[in-house]
């Protein structure tokens, strides 16, 4: 079954009184429970494809159907959970209170909702910090407090836009660890925006890779290292090293011309 | 140890520089016969009183001493007489401007609080009465209280006003330009959450728009009580700042000097409630500037 489907979608920008194409002509499908990532080189539209599936930026042209659904520019999707590459935590509210924020919104109180954020925070391994401000915490807690509030909800699909870019190599892998150990147990529908080609096999089933800009899909991998990963042990494998110089191969060609232009 | 003993030490120096200007301020002007140049006659107590001066004025203007110098502690019915009789003493006349200045303060906060929500929010309704509010803003509000004391009387309701008008533009435009500036992450994330424009409101605008709120609110305190001392000034039966006009006119300076004492501490004590009151609401800065990244 096809969750997310996108359709010829372009968009353009103003830049200084001319128009710049960032996206041209991207079409795509993701099948329910399927994990996949979009690769490709910084400034090559990415992110932009998936704000528009998200409904924070409107296609120029092209559709997306989410659930066979056409996707309405000015509603979010219920089963759409979003991960921003900040982690955009309400600074005046506590990791819990953050954390039970999509739940006081749909009107969740009292026990439940506590018994809700204590088990998401468990599950980031914030259990002792629920009372803290995210001020307090490190850059990698903070993420994955993000992560929390985003999931507490339980979404069907998520959206991540380089949830883990902004962390150090090391504390992008804990971040890995902690994802693939959600998602082997709940099985979203993923759609993971990353320019980390060793984060791409690290997580996902299929890396689609978009060109330089204007965005384009160029080629699409298929990822089958078998699950549940470790995501240290996994890239001292053969298999890995050889789909990574594969994959690298393509998109070291866009990064170069995206550096030309 | 080492922290007691820094403590300790500021304190040593504080109280030095204190004593200094108290003993100078005292008997310095003594000497201004044998070396003019170095003492001018600005200091000479016709102007400036001096701290004996102040002080038994002080007890005066509580009703502890007559005017004529005995103690009416000592004796019974005269110390609840003078306060009577003499109907702009000091208990008095700081409870009054205390009050009004509360009111003012009051007022201003919550109006300003509102008034820039609004504008911030309604970007049309910001552009149309921007010209309006930079206009009535670059007027000294002080210019105003003449008028508003001809308008409201020479009771409290004037000063509470012209207090209003000096505190609300600052939270007004402190506010205003908070919720201009909500960052668009937040935004994005409560309404990728299911917000809806009302909760966005009340869950990120509001809370942080507060922030810029309470950083205005030490700078607001003290504009409300300009704004209460300077309609005291124009017109007014009771208060500091009338107590300042009367010494005035009488030529008596320690009385003056008595009441900018009391507004000094009025200031300290009203400046350290809302600090204290500021570091609890935006504790969650506090730990920001500790340390974190």
């Amino acid at each position: 079954m096809i969750r997310i489907e996108v359709q010829h979608l372009s968009r353009l920008f103003p830049f200084q009184g001319a128009t710049i194409q960032a996206v041209s002509d991207v079409s795509f499908a993701i099948e329910k429970g399927e994990f996949v990532a979009l690769l490709g080189p910084s400034g090559c539209g990415k992110s932009t494809v998936l704000n528009m599936i998200a409904t924070l930026l409107r296609p120029s042209s092209g559709e997306i159907y989410i659930d066979g659904a056409r996707s309405r520019p000015d509603k979010v999707h219920a089963d759409v959970g979003y991960v921003f590459q900040r982690d955009t935590l309400f600074p005046w509210r506590t990791v819990a209170d953050n954390v039970g924020y999509g739940l006081e919104l749909q009107g969740i109180k009292g026990s439940e909702k506590a018994d809700r954020v204590a088990t998401c925070l468990a599950k980031a391994g914030l259990e002792d910090f629920g009372g803290a401000y995210p001020s307090a915490l490190s850059g990698g807690m903070r993420q994955r407090a993000a992560l929390m509030r985003t999931l507490v909800v339980e979404p069907q699909i998520l959206l991540m836009d380089e949830p883990f870019g902004a962390l150090d190599t090391h504390t992008k892998i804990d971040m890995h660890e902690v994802l693939l150990n959600i998602w082997d147990r709940e099985q979203q529908t993923v759609l993971f925006v990353t320019h980390d080609l060793a984060e791409a096999l690290t997580l996902a089933d299929r890396i689609i890779l978009l060109s330089a800009r204007p965005g384009r899909v160029k080629e699409s991998f298929e990822v089958g290292f078998p699950r549940p990963r470790d995501a240290v042990a996994l890239r001292e494998t053969p298999q890995y090293a050889e789909l990574f110089s594969r994959v690298w191969h393509s998109l070291g060609q866009e990064f170069l011309k995206g550096r030309t232009q | 140890m080492t922290q007691l003993r820094h403590h300790l030490g500021l304190f040593a120096w504080q109280m030095v520089i204190v004593l200094g200007v108290l003993t100078f301020w005292q008997w310095a002007f003594d000497l201004h016969e044998h070396m003019p140049l170095l003492i001018p006659d600005l200091f000479d107590p016709y102007f400036v009183s001096k701290p004996s001066e102040i002080f038994d004025q002080f007890l005066v203007l509580s009703c502890f001493k007559s005017k004529l110098g005995a103690w009416n502690l000592a004796v019974p019915g005269a110390f609840t007489g003078c306060l009577t009789k003499f109907d702009n003493n000091l208990w008095f006349a700081t409870w009054v401007t205390l009050k009004n200045t509360f009111f003012g303060f009051i007022t201003g906060v919550s109006s300003g609080f509102v008034l820039g929500l609004v504008l911030g929010k309604s970007r049309r309704l910001g552009e149309i009465l921007q010209p309006s509010i930079t206009a009535v803003n670059s007027i000294p509000r002080i210019a105003l209280a003449p008028i508003i004391v001809l308008a409201f009387g020479i009771g409290d309701t004037s000063k509470v006003v012209t207090s209003w008008i000096c505190v609300v533009f600052l939270v007004f435009y402190n506010v205003f330009a908070g919720a201009r500036t909500v960052d668009e992450g937040f935004i994005n994330a409560a309404r990728l959450l299911g917000a809806t424009e009302w909760q966005i409101t009340r869950t990120v605008i509001i809370p942080s728009s507060m922030a810029w709120l309470f950083a205005s609110l030490t700078p607001a305190i003290s504009f409300a009580l300009i704004g209460v001392i300077v309609g005291e000034f124009i017109g007014a039966e009771h208060g500091i700042g009338r107590l300042i006009i009367e010494s005035e006119a009488r030529g008596e300076a320690s009385g003056m000097m008595v009441a900018v004492v009391i507004l000094m501490v009025i200031g300290v004590i009203l400046s350290a409630m809302i600090w204290r009151l500021q570091a609890y609401l935006l504790r969650w800065q506090v730990q920001t500037r500790r340390g974190g990244e």
